[in-house]
This record gives C-alpha cells, structure tokens and sequence, in this order.
C-alpha cells in the first residue's frame, strides 16, 4: 500500500499544482507532498529492514534493500529540497528574476520528476524501470530551463540529446537482456523482464547476448550518472537550473541512474563472473575521477565545481562497484547514501552565495562567511564533508572501497583513485576557503539569512554530522542486506 | 539461446527481413537528403516498415499485443510525430538544412562502414536459425548511422529526427529479437516516453530558434569549461 501511495501522492500534488493559481497553494502543496513522501520512504524503508522484501500490484512494484535505500534517500532529498525552495523561490520572485508562469511550472514539474525517480527502485520490470529514468528526464529538462536565459537553452538542449542518446543504448540493453530471457525461459514466460526473476536463472543466460547487455546498460545509465566521457551534460544542466532542481538532479537522481547500474551489475556478475562487468566499472569510475581533476582545480564557477564533484562521486561508486566483493559493494552502498545526503548542503550553500552575491564566479565572492555567517560555515563543513574528511561520513565510504581495491589487488587503479580523490580535496579547499574566510573587496553588513533556507541547511547539517558518528540501525540493517544482494558472489 | 523454437514460416521471416533492409536504406536516404520536410516524410516512411513488421509478427504468433503496439507505431510515429514536425518546420520557417559537416559520398561511405560494423557486432547472434537473423545487425546499423546523422546535422529539427530513427532501430530489435514483442505496460511506456520527449524537444526547438534566431546547435557554444 505504501509503495502505491508513494507514487500516487506526488503525482496528485503536481495535478493540483496544476489547477490551482496561487503560491501560497503551490508552496503547501509541494511541502505537504513531499512530506507525505519522506514519512512513507522511510516507512518503506524501516518495514523492509525489519522484514525483507516488500511488494504490491502482484509484484510490479518491489521493495528490497537496495531499493529501500534509494527512495529513502529520494524522500530526504526532495523534502528538503521543497523546504529550501519556498525561501529560494520567494527571493529570485523578489529580486525581479521570475513570472509567476515559472514558479508554477517548477511547483507542477517537480512533483512529477520526483514521482517518476520513485518509480525507478520500485519498478521490478527492467523495461518499467528502463521508462521511469527516462520519465524522470523528461520531467526535469524544462526545469533545467527554468530562467529561460540563452545558456538554459543550451544547457537544456545538451541534457536532452545527450542523455537521450544515452538511454537509448540502455534501452537496447534492455531489450537485449530480455530477449536472452525469453530465449531461456521461452515466449510465454511471464515476468522475463523482471529483475527478481533475471536474478535466478542469470547465471544460465546467454553469456554473449548478456556481455553486450551489460555494456549498453552502464554506457547508457552512465550517461544518467555523469560517468566520464559521457558527463558532458552535466555542468551546464548543474549550473543552468535552479538551486533546488539542481540539487534534486545532483543528490537523487544520480542515484536512480547509479541503482540501474547495480542491478544490471547483478545480473552480468552473475552470467559472466566478476572479471568483464568489474574491469568496465573500475575503466569508467577511474577516469570520470581523473576528468573531475583539472577542471575542479582550475574552476572559476562554484555551480559548475560542484557538477564536477557530483562526476567524481558518480565515478567513486562506480569504482567501489567495479573492485567488487563483499567490501567494494557496502563501500559502493554506503557511499551512494553518504553522498545523497552530504550533497544537498553543499548545492544549498552555493545557491544562498549565488542569491546573495548575484554571481556564480569565485572571483567576485570573498569572505563570504562575514556576511552570510551561516552559509560560509556551512559551505566550508559541507566541502569537508563532501571531499571526506575525516570525522563525516563519505571518509568511511571512500576508505572502504580503497580497501576493496587493495583486497582484489588492484595496485595502480587504487593509487589512482586516492590520487585523484586527493587532489580534488585540495582543489575544492583552495577554491571554497578564499570564498568563505579571504578578505572581502569591501566588507557588507552582516545579512539576515532566510529562515526556509537556512532550516533545510540546517536539517541536512544535522544528517551529515550525525551519519558521521552514527549509523541507525535500521540503516544498518539495509546496509547488511544491500551488500548482499550486489556483493552476493563471494 | 536467443529465440523460441516456434519459428514462423521463411516467408515471413523473408518479409520480416526485406521491410528491415528498407528500414536501413530509408535511413542512407535520410544521411544524404538535405531538404528538413522530405526528411521528415522519410521518416515517417521508415516508421510504417517498423509497423509493417510489428504486423506481421503480430499475426505470425496471433499476439494481440503485438497489434497494438503496431496500431500505436502507425497513429504515432507514422502519422502524428511527423504531422507535429512539419507544424514545427513551417512555423519556423526553415526548410533546408544548409551545410552537413560531411558531404554526401563520404557521408554515405561512413555509413557503409557503420553497417557493416553492425553485422560484426550482431555477428554472435546470427547464427541463429529464425526470423531475428540479421533484424538485429540492421538495428545495431541503425542505432550506428542514427549517431552519426546527429554528429553530422547542425539544425536541432534533424537532430530531433536521427533521435527518432535511432529510437526506430532500437524498437525494431526489440520486435524482432523477443520474437515476441516486450510486455505491454513496457511499449506503452516507452511509448508515451517518445511522444513527450518530442514535445519537449518541439518546445526547446521553438525556444531556442527564439532567442538565438537559428536553430543551428553549433551556435550553442557558450557554456564551457
């Protein structure tokens, strides 16, 4: 029943945001929403550590852990994104920036957009899964171009074609992948696109059909995730959007294209042994770290170094995929959560600098943290916490799929993962330290900070430094069983 | 193995075939045609060969969902899709695509090597004894010669089309390789998915012609680094 309301309650929200004409309505809505869709993720989520798999509409959707632990981070995600937005929305409204035709196009379309992301971990149909990623793309290309600005253009017309190209790759791997079903299973099966049964009778596939599969799907998917060399999109679409579309991009979405990829991993690991489908992950996850590199440490525009970063982490867990065994998968798990909850603080914080300064660009923001005290401190915490540093928690994470690189001995690539994570943290503390603490041109006043803004900053500050210390134990708990299900072979 | 052993008769899968190799030559029309609105009705031309042999398979198996996906090939993408670009074009008031990057004869030749890259890719599976022979060698050619008319195609309204005819080529194995056609509630979605991709593509189009006053995307230049 959950799982149905999960996806009924945004789709609502977005037809009533629809119908009705103001934004107080639009605002209450969007909150109320998400709200209702936070409470039932986590429900979902506690219900499937406590008691395994949870299922409705006769199997067509499905909750297992992994799935559990992408709608969680789903539901965090856009209810703090929604809170932000009110105060993020309220002051573009006031400085000039937008029609009301625009906020409404944003209070009707991200509903729908989270909607469709909640249907990619619950549909159990590789094909349903295949139409929900898809969905989630469309429903957020014109959020993307939401300033209607000539670069919004640009960048909305690169996320559609590029990612479009993409995913019709994936689609072929899908149809790729079933056909190699139905061959086995025959034409009448029922379910031959379902990944609960894929997952059983995997290992009897046709390996050929399953090795071209495999390789469609992570080309494909990867595209969505910003895997190097097909990340091409995502600075623009990051830096182009508004702060809480962007950030729902950057810390969910990204997981649903990383989700797809696990369960393809699943089934190739299964067929083919770890060797092909790990040697592909590590390939792709190594060099999307690399390409982040140079362009975080010459950066000059803080929305475009944070699409750089979100590379670099859609390339880690990738990495912490393709080192494989038990410890690369809970790495891989645990940094999918750690990064989905760090990443928000750290898109909230550039956008308050943004507003506030009216400018994307390093060079024209200096000692941000005497003027913003809040928002300086914050952003200075979330790139600490975001490049890892120890105590937060995404140092756990990248530690464990360090150690599962130097367990299946794979000397270079794992010195060159903790190269490129090293020099990215120094890049990112050079840039956001001039930003926050160097001296200002001429020092403002102190500002007041919006209380919506600030709240969700807040909100998500207490999760990052409280996953650093404390793991819930129905997180745990998923966690365990997570492990289980991608790191299944020993 | 790929397919189920209830194979159809040869000559169905002779018209399976010879309606996929039209597909593929319909799309070397397109590489090399540079007027926008006969591109558009060469693809709604490629779109009714895939319905053609939706069809058939269709009544080969007497699978009702293959019908319908067929019925929706023929109202969308033969009839409404090119119906909703040529409203596009006229609005726009561009009728020639003016300079590909690659001239024809080469263009043409890099889509022969394309093809025959596809036979080696698919070669693994057409050993098979059935009416998938070479469907998926044409696909892999098609999804190939799609990416290259985009990399070769500066108007956003082609690109909109060799989007199409990629997603053309990947329906085309799907009908063909599962012998069987995907599940319904999958076509359907994927369905939908197109149709709205297209409008929002329409949308972006309209808007980019606006405020750039082209439509040329290697304008689209100022977002670096």
């Amino acid at each position: 029943m959950e799982l149905i309301l999960l996806l009924l309650v945004p789709l609502a929200a977005g037809l009533l945001c629809l119908a009705t004409r103001s934004r107080a309505w639009w605002e209450w809505l969007n909150l109320g929403a998400f709200a209702i869709v936070a409470g039932l993720a986590f429900k979902v989520a506690i219900d499937v550590a406590g008691q395994g798999t949870v299922m409705a509409l006769g199997g067509f959707l499905r909750a297992d852990a992994l799935s559990a632990l992408v709608l969680a981070l789903i539901g965090f995600v856009s209810l703090v994104c929604a809170i932000y937005a009110v105060g993020y929305f309220r002051r573009d409204e006031r400085d000039g920036k937008i029609a009301r035709a625009q906020l409404r196009r944003y209070y009707v379309l991200t509903p729908l957009f989270v909607g469709a992301m909640l249907l990619v971990p619950l549909a159990d149909n590789l094909g349903v899964m295949w139409v929900a990623i898809e969905s989630s793309t469309l429903a957020s290309v014109l959020l993307v171009t939401f300033y209607n600005q000539k670069t919004s253009f640009e960048a909305g017309w690169k996320y559609i074609i590029i990612g479009s190209v993409g995913i019709s790759l994936a689609l072929l791997g899908t149809v790729l992948t079933y056909s190699a079903a139905v061959g086995l299973l025959g034409p009448e099966t029922r379910g031959g696109m379902n990944w609960s049964v894929l997952v059983g009778v995997a290992d009897k596939l046709n390996p050929q059909a399953m090795r071209l599969a495999f390789i469609l799907a992570l080309v494909g998917y990867g595209t969505k995730a910003g895997l190097a060399p097909m990340h091409t999109w995502k600075p623009d679409a990051y830096a182009e959007a508004p702060v809480p579309a962007a950030t729902l991009l950057g810390a969910a979405f990204i997981n649903c294209a990383i989700y797809a990829i696990m369960r393809y991993d699943v089934l190739a690991e299964k067929c083919l042994g770890h060797d092909f489908p790990g040697k592909l992950l590590m390939g792709f996850g190594v060099a999307s770290i690399l390409v982040a590199v140079p362009f975080i440490l010459v950066q000059r525009n803080f929305r475009r170094l944070l699409a750089y970063s979100s590379i670099d982490h859609a390339g880690i867990m990738a990495a912490g995929l393709g080192f494989g065994g038990k410890i690369g998968a809970l790495g891989a798990a645990l940094h999918m959560v750690f990064h989905g909850v760090t990443k928000p603080l750290l898109f909230f914080c550039a956008g308050n600098v943004q507003q506030h300064y009216a400018t994307p660009h390093f060079r024209k923001v200096h000692g941000a943290i005497r003027t913003l005290p809040w928002t300086g401190g914050l952003f200075l915490v979330a790139a600490l916490a975001v490049t890892g540093t120890p105590p937060f928690s995404i140092f756990q994470s990248e530690f464990k799929i360090l150690s599962a690189a130097l367990a299946a001995d794979h000397g270079w690539t794992a010195f060159l993962f903790v190269a490129g994570v090293v020099t990215i943290f120094a890049g990112f503390l050079v840039h956001l330290s001039k930003l926050s603490l160097g001296a200002p041109a001429q020092p403002g006043p102190r500002v007041a900070e919006c209380p919506w803004k600030l709240g969700a900053m807040m909100m998500v500050a207490v999760a990052v430094v409280g996953l650093g210390f404390w793991l819930p134990g129905p997180l745990y708990e998923l966690m365990r069983q997570t492990t289980q299900i991608i790191g299944g072979a020993p | 193995m790929i397919m189920n052993p209830s194979a159809p008769t040869p000559i169905g899968s002779q018209i399976i075939m010879l309606f996929a190799a039209l597909m593929l030559v319909l799309q070397l029309l397109l590489v090399v045609q540079k007027m926008l609105l006969t591109n558009i009705r060469l693809y709604a031309l490629q779109s009714l060969m895939l319905t053609v042999i939706a069809a058939v398979i269709a009544w080969y198996y007497n699978a009702t969902h293959v019908y319908i996906v067929a019925v929706l090939t023929l109202v969308g993408k033969v009839i409404f899709l090119p119906w909703l670009l040529n409203r596009l074009v006229r609005r726009i008031k561009i009728v020639e695509e003016i300079e590909p990057l690659i001239n024809a004869p080469t263009s043409m030749l890099i889509c022969g090597g394309l093809t025959l890259l596809g036979y080696i890719v698919a070669r693994p599976f057409t050993t098979l004894d059935k009416l998938g022979n070479n469907t998926l060698a044409i696909a892999i050619a098609l999804l190939l010669t799609g990416f290259f008319l985009m990399i070769n195609r500066r108007k956003a309204i082609s690109q909109v089309l060799a989007l199409l005819t990629i997603e053309n080529g990947v329906m085309l194995a799907a009908v063909a390789l599962t012998s069987y056609g995907m599940p319904l509630v999958v076509e359907l979605g994927i369905f939908f998915d197109v149709m709205v991709a297209v409008m929002v593509l329409g949308i972006l189009v309209y808007r980019i012609r606006e405020s750039f006053a082209s439509m040329d995307t290697s304008k689209l230049t100022q977002l670096k680094g």
